[in-house]
């Protein structure tokens, strides 16, 4: 990763339009509207929305595979096909494939040799790579012979042939059995860990919600939201999960609205608080009180809900 | 070099190409063995066309000079068959951008290819051309065979190679424009053609160089000496072609 400095925008997205078709013609798409997005360095972006809101086309741009109609994409300040030829980036495509006559153990090798590893440096990453995902009683198969599941390892497998700055996933649970499914994730811990910036797209919202801190919501071309899954909604408020050791009857009026978690510890109550300082006011009236505070958790709205409110009926994000 | 191990895998993958290449190949020597068996050796040692007349007839001697016709044009197939797809297929089928990631120049990893393909086409014709030459003229034709396939290469390769920068069906764009080019040449010879002489100069100009390639051929057929000015020409032609591809394989969208 020549020229790689932590910290800062990695990617800037500004007003990015894409559009496919001729001026005019019947296939003409908006495939991109005016976008704008930054995305710093480090941690793991996902990348969600119905099927033609424009995800893969987003990571086309991205990675100088196309260009924009509109706008301009600049990862670290440099143009997209500037910025892969000097350091390359890891990429898993939606629907990846390599042709069906190659083996995979030649397949990857040769795949190492463009990111730049010497013969035996590339003998020896993949035959780690090969042993890590599983592929070792397949390593002098043809491609052509592998399962579904096996061929989406052999693209995590060729995406990590070389440790990139930049990572773009596409659907990378796609085919994988539940076993690999938790694998990924731990991969994807790993690369997050070691101050990589994934940038993961999926219909799996569970699964994006596990491992994003950020998930870019995108519809129809434009983009919706920017949600933190790890934060309450926007403009919602918080709610929280309070365990009181000691209950006191002044708690209906401290947090109005309060209620029982059913099927939770006798004394949790699901509170309401506009933020951390409303929160810290009204604990403090408790303890006052003689509430015994046993424990305070952020209770959070499941992503596939955010979403769900977000674009209303269409849900098949 | 890092893109050639990409190139070596490309080749293995038209292996079926290679061996439909050799079968073609063997079409032309069987014909000439035949050819030499019927009739026995003439006086300057090849296969004498007047006794093939008496064996065969107008068929047999139509047959065998249409065969020697093909056969010069053999290094334009195997150009074709090889070089068919060498850009437009990893575009079609997403190769194109699992490489595009990759910290290495795709003029590295096309030239690479297209270097090895068109070494193997080289290889398959050179291999052919000479034993036909000796089957049926008791000698060959020199280097001006191997003048001759090289211009095909250059030539066609780098016209399959722009093409396929662009489009799909690159190698049946090309072969399109190399029988519209014959078909051209031999109407311009023919002073037959109904069109402003402008206009005439342009479309020839344009067209792949048949009446250089006549010239090689000539020289190649007659065992005449190498016609260096058309393959100056020629090559000319084909260098343009390949610079085209290149320039445009780094704008291109994939």
């Amino acid at each position: 990763m020549a020229g790689y400095v932590p910290g800062g925008n990695v990617i800037q997205f500004s007003g990015v339009s894409k559009r496919f078709g001729a001026p005019g013609g019947p296939a003409r798409v908006d495939a991109l509207a005016d976008v704008s997005l930054e995305i710093p360095a480090g941690g793991v972006w996902g990348f969600v929305g119905p099927n033609g809101a424009g995800k893969t086309t987003l990571f086309a741009l991205l990675l100088g595979f196309i260009h924009p109609t509109a706008g301009t994409v600049r990862i670290r300040g440099l143009g997209p096909r500037h910025y892969v030829r000097r350091h390359g980036a890891a990429y898993l495509p939606e629907r990846f494939r390599l042709p069906g006559e190659w083996r995979v153990r030649t397949a990857l090798r040769a795949l190492a040799r463009l990111e730049g590893l010497t013969r035996a440096a590339a003998a020896r990453r993949v035959d780690g790579l090969i042993e890590r995902m599983g592929l070792a009683a397949y390593a002098d198969r043809e491609v052509r012979t592998l399962s579904r599941g096996l061929n989406q390892r052999l693209g995590l497998a060729q995406a990590l042939l070389a440790e990139r700055e930049l990572v773009v996933l596409d659907e990378p649970t796609e085919g994988l059995d539940p076993l690999w499914r938790v694998r990924f994730r731990a991969i994807v811990a790993e690369l997050r860990d070691a101050g990589r910036t994934v940038l993961v797209a999926s219909h799996d919202l569970a699964e994006v919600e596990r491992l994003a801190s950020r998930v870019v919501l995108l519809e129809a071309g434009r983009l919706r939201r920017v949600i933190e899954t790890d934060a309450p909604p926007d403009g919602t408020g918080a709610t929280y999960r309070l365990e009181l050791a000691v209950p006191v009857p002044e708690l209906a009026e401290v947090f109005p609205g309060a209620e029982p978690i059913e099927g939770d510890a006798p004394a949790a109550y699901r509170v309401a608080a506009a933020d951390a300082a409303e929160l810290s006011r009204r604990l403090a009236a408790l303890l006052e009180a003689g509430a015994v505070v046993a424990s305070v958790q952020p209770l959070l709205e499941p992503l596939e809900a955010r979403v769900r409110r977000e674009l209303g009926s269409e849900a098949d994000a | 070099m890092s893109a050639l191990a990409l190139a070596a895998l490309a080749l293995r993958a038209r292996r079926r190409r290679v061996l439909a290449l050799l079968a073609f190949a063997a079409v032309f020597l069987a014909a000439a063995l035949t050819a030499r068996l019927l009739v026995s050796r003439g006086e300057g040692g090849h296969v004498q066309m007047d006794r093939l007349f008496e064996v065969g007839g107008y068929p047999l001697v139509s047959a065998l000079l249409l065969l020697g016709w093909i056969l010069g044009r053999y290094p334009l197939v195997a150009t074709l068959v090889m070089l068919a797809g060498v850009a437009s297929h990893d575009r079609l089928e997403g190769y194109a951008r699992l490489y595009a990631v990759r910290p290495t120049s795709p003029h590295r990893i096309y030239a690479a290819r297209a270097a090895l393909l068109s070494a193997a086409a080289f290889a398959i014709s050179a291999a052919l051309l000479p034993v036909f030459d000796l089957i049926m003229l008791g000698t060959w034709a020199g280097p001006a065979t191997f003048v001759l396939i090289l211009a095909y290469i250059i030539v066609y390769g780098g016209m399959v190679a722009l093409l396929s920068v662009w489009t799909r069906g690159d190698a049946w764009i090309a072969l399109l424009l190399a029988l519209l080019s014959l078909v051209w040449d031999a109407l311009r010879r023919a002073d037959a053609l109904a069109i402003p002489p402008g206009v005439r100069d342009v479309i020839t100009f344009v067209l792949p160089p048949q009446a250089a390639f006549l010239e090689l051929e000539g020289a190649f057929g007659a065992l005449q000496p190498i016609p260096w000015d058309a393959f100056a020409y020629v090559a000319g032609y084909g260098a343009v072609l390949w610079l085209l591809a290149a320039a445009s394989l780094g704008r291109r969208e994939v």
